[in-house]
């Protein structure tokens, strides 16, 4: 990877002059003269952060003093002081050292998600879900833990540009002021905004003020991931724009449409949690039957009482790539994207009879298919416990056919509430409006607010040219990426955590959106542009925030005034607003099925092209995150970039093999990209991830990947076209974290099927035993050691357990891990060496059909084994075994001889080959956690258990006991790892008190020791995955 | 063996045709002059233009080395191929292959040498200096392999500090810091011994003074008396009995860096047995692969014979039967310990993708060697040479499947991975051969290459027995 090999970029120390002609000739050079004396003379903005391009970690603790004592003194500034306040559960007394949280929120295609942001002497390291925000939970996902990297990217763009040249935000704002008269004698008919998705109410008031100030200017919303489809389909359905809601509490079966719904949507942290609690044949409720009787089982939904929640759901997922939700499935049906609509069709025959003749067409002979006639019985069984859910990259058509189901099963699991977005409409034909009135000349002023949309927008929308006809063009981005060179105006956009904002998620739970730093690198929020826009030049975002909220409470004054209010809600982040209003619409049958009636299913011919929204980069905005690139793709384990996709069968069809580059042509595109062969894809499609091939100026994105958006048409955004393929001879070694697939017959990551509901709730009291009868615990007890084990005073053993039932093998463990433990990327060279330097890491295992394959996920750090391999052929004694139970390893004393790592049959060591910290440029240095040493070149490394959050949690109770201490409780201490788990599939705690949830999870019947033979005692048990199958499929 | 000759000839009072007679350990008419002459003839005579063009090689990649060493210590371990789960590869291979090597020398000097097994003289002087050459490549690896070496160097080792940090005396690695400078020290002790006697020879006949000085301070002031000669047998002798072990303990530990752990394919009780018999059998085959063309160009052919090199090929057939059943051995249980982890890494050998390298070594160790079955090819140079060289590069391998290919293939499928050497790993390889041409090429020319003194006190013995020989006296080994 070329750009991390690159040497850091000048870091400028004060550069001192001696004499007054020294000083001058510091002058000269502007663009390198920011941390010199004259700049921070003559600058214009004293709060702003001019210096940080670039800038040492003393250079930036000098500047937050200075940020500080400049806002205490803040007379002669140009903003009012703006207060950001840590959250209220911190202890009262903060001392330097001491990390800080604070409650903000980060929306994504206009959903926001509440966060905590961990902040040490000013500088955020840590992100984490707020447990009060809805869509949240406490969980992260790996797009929010991202942020932690992004605030520090040093790519980003790091000033304003005029024409390509270096201007300033004050220049800008000026021009603004010059031509909002202009604009206003016309009412600002010619000026127009572009943005993205966004559902957030300071926007709302941003707009209405812009309004008051252009009463005919324009908004229009474009996302390259639009939920169009969802809102489209409703109005077939319903006859008007809807946001479905699922509770998957109440889900006892689902069948998910090529919907992705554990790692996509507004709220899939929540949906992955609500989904998880039953997917586990165990009851979830506190004191509830460890064992329910048998009768409780036979009729779920006649179930009463505190036993409702001792089941588990079953899932059905019908899709064509493999999806992290495709692999929780417990039946999968594989399926080309075009097809789905028939699949959907043929279910809605089934459970509707009435409808099934008007939808016989287009359901064609999926109708006799065994998978789809056996879910849609057990979808109709459940009734009203059932539901099924499409992805937003299908048709209205879809998403009605599954209003229609969902209203025929009755189903509870979905409601509909009003849309929160400000625009539901953000899919291309937004976009092709603006571009045909760019070409009409109608347009004088463009405001592009949205991600990039000359890279994402279709490419028969030729939307890069139509900006060309535009006078103005104003573009605010955090980099300058493909869309900057059409902007007259480049504005470096402030990072969701260098600004002021709220966000609101589908239930309207508006979250504060408050900045954790001072712009980095000259960033421009979006609050001030907009302000500009609405001649509110002279008020900060924050001004502006608090005076959309003070207008948003109108006349009913909050007790204790607005500012003790406001305090109230920045500092808890959520904003309590009131219960979503549920709405109760009825499906205009009729109407959908005239609309349904003349469709055929469509025959595409050769290969189907499936676009798909990355994991990693999602449609391309994260590309320059080097947390997130470096992230294997959950299937493929593919990192730093995208292939092409390709089913087993299909690629021997085409005779194409794994690494391969193949020419990908659509509509006379062409693009290159290798291929992956993956198991358990449909045949006849590839599937190609957006979002990578960047040409922008992002210096960790460009290259990596192809770029799959020139094959991307408004007739078929995601699918449905053919794919012409050819062999290019070209090979591209692919960095892929795991490279064998197959568990080989040994007893690693168990899992288990059942096929009835009575089964699951008796839990195979024999599970393990069935499948590997030499390798358990249950079966053998515990080996016999010469050794002694040693305990603490205090008692504690610290242990772990994880759900490999509830795992979906996202992610976000990984990242949120990276981000505590200072784990380093190494780039994509490295990775293909197998250097890279995750502690945790998801083995995926393929079982069964090589065709149609069975998946399980199964987490991997250090599991802290009690007997440890690793410690005894340490020669200095390097990594040693607490009395705690932790296997600690000692940096300082490590040589690197590596013998541990040889001798650890986990393989969960990591090595230092090489001084990965080298990479670190300018800011990057500032997201390190100060609590965590940073491991130099030569050193193995590895799971803590996150022991610095043990040390705290303990330090924390001295400290509240005088010195004392007290027994810390059961999840007072939560690994990294833990927190970020939507899912909720990790538990730590310490085996000492039996009643600790680590303990009851240590003793389910599912626990296993992985590699028990070995006697190594791992403190880290994995429960077994348990899949609930079809009888009638199995 | 002569005394088992001897001893037929005596009992069956049989006269020996011609052809089965032993060849004698010195051909040719000889006297301490002849000897002297001929031995210290190298030492003293231009080494001529084939000595330089070798050296001009040997150092061209003792450079290379000293160039990835510095590469390495300056950027890190990553210069190499090693990754996860392949952490040792390249670095632990040449150690333990040049470790192995090494254990010829102390073979033929000490322990042959307590068996009295007269053929060990000329050759003992050779194999002990490529014992100390071979031991000072393989010592380098540990050190280097390092992630901190500058740590490493003395964190390994059991030196007093204020912070009370020991090593962790139950690591294999500690125990291979103390066999490898043990076996060092008195590899060299017992090399050096051996040559003060041949010093003070060169310093006698030097005729320059610089080199009667030289040769005169390492000769430790050697007078030859009957006191010295006392000592300086004693010493020997000593250092022989106090070497015996090493031989054994050496190689033992080394398999224990592998033995003691918990990896299939490592984790092997026959290991120890095993190692040494490998070790002796590369050891020989490295003697013979160096004395080969050693002899033929410093025309040793008087004192270094056809019975020299015959007994060697046997000793080769013997280790290689020895190495052939410690595979047998293995593969016995891996299978037969019925663990799916076991199995799985046999399999992996046979079948894996490195399993043509497996094919090879045994191919290498255990096919070839058996062409000295026949006499004819135990006495054909050239079959020799090729056969001493396949062993050596077969011992590699062997080095190269329990290494690389155990760690490649380990518990947890998914962590399985594949190891590329990259240019500096065969830079540093080809660099210690060059460190070890380069001090063997500067070990001839400035040192007697065959044990002078004692090649005369075996000229003396022989002549001894063949006088009782002819003289009808019973012919036994008491003649000493």
């Amino acid at each position: 990877m070329s750009s991390l090999d690159r040497k850091p970029p000048h870091t400028s120390r004060a550069r001192y002059w001696r004499s007054v002609e020294d000083f001058k000739s510091l002058d000269a050079p502007r663009e390198n003269a920011s941390h010199g004396y004259p700049e921070l003379v003559g600058r214009e903005f004293p709060v702003g952060a001019t210096e940080m391009d670039g800038a040492t970690r003393r250079d930036f603790l000098k500047l937050v003093g200075l940020t500080a004592a400049g806002t205490m003194a803040s007379g002669c500034m140009r903003n009012p002081p703006e207060r950001i306040l840590p959250y209220t559960r911190q202890p009262a007394d903060i001392r330097p050292g001491q990390p800080l949280h604070y409650a903000t929120s980060a929306a994504l295609d206009g959903f926001g998600i509440g966060l905590l942001v961990t902040s040490r002497e000013g500088r955020p390291i840590k992100i984490e879900g707020n447990p009060d925000h809805a869509s949240s939970l406490g969980a992260s996902g790996t797009f929010e833990q991202g942020l932690a990297y992004g605030v520090y990217d040093p790519q980003r763009g790091k000033s304003v540009k005029r024409a390509g040249q270096a201007a300033g935000w004050k220049s800008f704002l000026s021009e603004v002021k010059e031509r909002l008269p202009v604009w206003q004698k016309d009412g600002g008919e010619k000026v127009r905004f572009l943005d993205g998705p966004t559902a957030s109410p300071f926007d709302g008031w941003l707009r209405k003020q812009i309004a008051l100030a252009l009463p005919k200017a324009r908004f229009h919303t474009y996302a390259a991931v639009s939920r169009d489809a969802i809102y489209a389909g409703s109005e077939l359905a319903f006859g008007e724009a809807l946001e479905p809601r699922f509770d998957f509490d109440k889900a006892r079966v689902v069948l998910a449409l090529d919907d992705n719904f554990l790692e996509d949507g507004p709220d899939r942290l929540a949906v992955a949690r609500a989904f998880a609690a039953h997917r586990v044949p165990a009851p979830e409720v506190e004191g509830g039957p460890a064992h329910p009787t048998e009768g409780q089982a036979e009729h779920g939904h006649e179930e009463k009482g505190a036993s409702e929640s001792a089941w588990m759901n079953r899932l059905y997922v019908a899709e064509c790539g493999f999806s992290v939700t495709g692999a929780q499935a417990d039946h999968r049906l594989r399926v080309r994207g075009s097809e789905i609509i028939a699949v959907a069709a043929a279910v809605y025959a089934a459970v509707s009879p009435e409808g099934a003749g008007d939808v016989a067409a287009l359901a064609g002979t999926w109708s006799g298919h065994k998978w789809v006639k056996a879910v849609a019985k057990d979808l109709a069984a459940r009734g009203p416990q059932a539901v099924v859910t499409a992805g937003v990259r299908h048709p209205a058509e879809v998403h009605a056919l599954v209003a229609a189901i969902n209203v025929a099963l009755k189903s509870q699991v979905v409601t509909y509430q009003k849309p929160v977005l400000l625009d539901v409409k953000s899919g291309p034909s937004s976009l092709a409006e603006l571009g045909a009135a760019a070409i009409k000349g109608e347009i004088d002023t463009l405001v592009i607010t949205a991600w990039n949309p000359v890279y994402t927008a279709p490419v028969d929308l030729h939307f890069g040219e139509a900006l060309r006809k535009i006078p103005n063009v104003v573009y605010l981005g955090q980099f300058e990426d493909e869309t900057a060179p059409y902007a007259h105006w480049y504005l470096p956009a402030a990072h969701e955590l260098e600004s002021w904002g709220d966000s609101a998620n589908p239930d309207g739970v508006v979250a504060i959106q408050q900045p954790l730093i001072a712009p980095l690198f000259n960033g421009v929020q979006r609050g001030e542009l907009f302000g500009a826009f609405a001649d509110k030049v002279d008020r900060g975002a924050y001004q502006l925030l608090k005076e959309a909220h003070a207008a948003s409470l109108g006349d009913a004054a909050p007790a204790g005034g607005f500012e003790a209010w406001w305090e109230r809600t920045v500092q808890k982040g959520v904003l309590v607003t009131a219960a979503p209003v549920a709405v109760a619409p009825t499906l205009q049958s009729a109407k959908l099925l005239e609309r349904l009636r003349p469709l055929k299913p469509a025959a595409v011919a050769g290969i189907e092209l499936n676009l798909i929204v990355d994991n990693k980069v999602y449609d391309g905005r994260y590309g320059d995150n080097a947390w997130l690139q470096e992230l294997p793709e959950p299937l493929t384990k593919v990192v730093w970039g995208n292939t092409a996709i390709l089913s087993p069968k299909t690629a021997e069809r085409l005779g194409v093999e794994a690494e391969a580059i193949v020419s990908l042509e659509v509509g006379g595109q062409t693009i290159e990209a290798p291929i992956f062969v993956l198991p358990g894809h449909a045949d006849d499609a590839i599937s190609l991830a957006v979002g990578y091939g960047r040409s922008g100026a992002e210096a960790i994105a460009r290259g990596v990947g192809a770029n799959a958006y020139p094959l991307r048409s408004t007739t078929n955004p995601w699918f449905g076209a053919t794919v012409k393929l050819a062999l290019t001879g070209k090979k591209d070694r692919l960095g892929i974290t795991q490279e064998h697939w197959a568990m080989e017959g040994r007893p690693i990551a168990l899992t288990h099927d059942v096929t009835a509901p009575k089964e699951v709730q008796k839990r195979q009291l024999r599970l393990i035993e069935e499948q590997a009868p030499e390798h358990t615990i249950t079966m053998h007890g515990e080996q016999p050691s010469l050794e002694f084990t040693t305990q603490s005073a205090e008692g504690y053993r610290w242990a772990m357990a994880i759900d490999m039932s509830k795992c979906t093998g996202c992610n976000a463990c990984i990242l949120a891990c990276e981000s505590e433990n200072n784990i380093l990327i190494v780039g994509k060279d490295q990775v293909r060496r197998g250097r890279e330097m995750h502690w945790l890491r998801i083995d995926r295992y393929f079982e069964g059909d090589l065709a149609d394959p069975q998946v399980v996920s199964q987490p991997m750090a250090c599991v802290q084994c009690e007997k440890a391999p690793c410690e005894y052929v340490c020669p200095v004694n390097a990594t040693v075994h607490s009395d705690e139970g932790l296997n600690d390893m000692v940096y300082n004393r490590c040589v690197g001889t590596r013998y541990c790592a040889n001798n650890c049959p986990y393989k969960v060591r990591r090595f230092n080959y090489l001084n990965w910290h080298n990479n670190l440029q300018g800011t990057l240095e500032m997201k390190m956690n100060p609590d965590v040493t940073v491991r130099a070149r030569g050193v193995i490394e590895k799971c803590t258990y996150c022991v610095q959050r043990i040390e705290q949690a303990r330090i924390a109770t001295r400290i509240e006991n005088h010195g004392k201490g007290r027994m810390l409780n059961d999840g007072e201490v939560v690994t990294a790892c833990q927190q970020s788990c939507a899912s909720g599939a990790i538990t730590f705690g310490s085996l000492h008190d039996p009643k600790s949830e680590v303990s009851k999870k240590h003793k389910d019947e599912r626990a296993y020791q992985v590699l028990w033979e070995l006697n190594t005692r791992p403190r880290t048990r994995h429960l077994a995955k348990v899949r609930n199958l079809n009888p009638e499929l199995a | 063996m002569s005394s088992a000759a001897a001893a037929v000839t005596s009992e069956g009072k049989v006269e020996v045709p011609a052809h089965l007679r032993e060849t004698p350990l010195i051909e040719g008419p000889q006297s301490d002059r002849t000897l002297t002459d001929s031995i210290l003839h190298p030492v003293w005579r231009d080494p001529g233009r084939g000595w330089w063009m070798m050296l001009a090689i040997t150092s061209t990649l003792l450079g290379i080395l000293l160039l990835c060493i510095t590469y390495l210590l300056l950027t890190g371990v990553g210069v190499w191929g090693n990754n996860s789960p392949v952490y040792w590869a390249f670095d632990i291979i040449n150690f333990v292959w040049w470790v192995g090597i090494g254990h010829a020398g102390t073979l033929i000097s000490a322990i042959l040498l307590l068996f009295q097994q007269g053929w060990r003289t000329s050759i003992n002087r050779f194999a002990e200096a490529m014992t100390l050459f071979a031991v000072i490549c393989a010592a380098m690896f540990p050190a280097l392999h390092t992630g901190r070496p500058w740590f490493a160097a003395y964190w390994l080792v059991p030196i007093p500090n204020t912070m009370q940090m020991w090593p962790n005396f139950k690591s294999p690695l500690v125990w291979d810091v103390f066999a490898i400078s043990t076996y060092f020290t008195v590899s060299f002790l017992f090399w050096y011994v051996g040559l003060i006697p041949d010093l003070a020879t060169l310093r006698d006949a030097s005729v320059s003074r610089t080199r009667r000085l030289v040769y005169g301070i390492f000769s430790l002031g050697w007078r030859g008396s009957a006191r010295h000669w006392n000592n300086w047998k004693w010493a020997y002798l000593l250092l022989a009995g106090l070497s015996t072990p090493l031989v054994l303990s050496v190689h033992t530990i080394v398999s224990f860096d592998f033995a003691t752990s918990i990896i299939p394919g490592w984790h092997t009780t026959i290991f120890p047995p095993y190692f040494v018999a490998g070790a002796v059998f590369s050891g020989f085959a490295m003697v013979l692969s160096l004395l080969i063309p050693a002899r033929k160009f410093m025309g040793l052919h008087h004192v270094v014979t056809m019975r020299h090199i015959e007994n060697m090929c046997k000793v080769i057939l013997a280790t290689g039967w020895m190495v052939t059943f410690g595979y047998a051995c293995e593969m016995f249980a891996d299978w037969y310990s019925g663990s799916v982890f076991e199995i799985g890494q046999l399999i992996t050998r046979f079948k894996g993708p490195y399993a043509p390298l497996f094919w090879l070594l045994l191919f290498c160790n255990c096919v070839v060697p058996q062409v000295f079955w026949s006499k004819t090819m135990r006495t054909n140079l050239v079959v020799i040479w090729i056969v001493a060289l396949l062993v050596n590069v077969g011992m590699w391998l062997e080095r190269f499947v329990i290494v690389v290919i155990s760690l490649h293939q380990d518990f947890i499928p998914a962590s399985w991975g594949m190891y590329r050497p990259t240019l500096v790993d065969i830079g540093m390889f080809a660099g210690t051969m060059g460190l070890f041409g380069t001090a063997f090429l500067l070990f001839l020319k400035f040192v007697p290459a065959v044990a002078l003194a004692e090649i005369k006190e075996l000229r003396y013995e022989t002549e001894l027995e063949l006088a009782h020989a002819h003289d009808g006296a019973h012919s036994t080994a008491e003649s000493h």
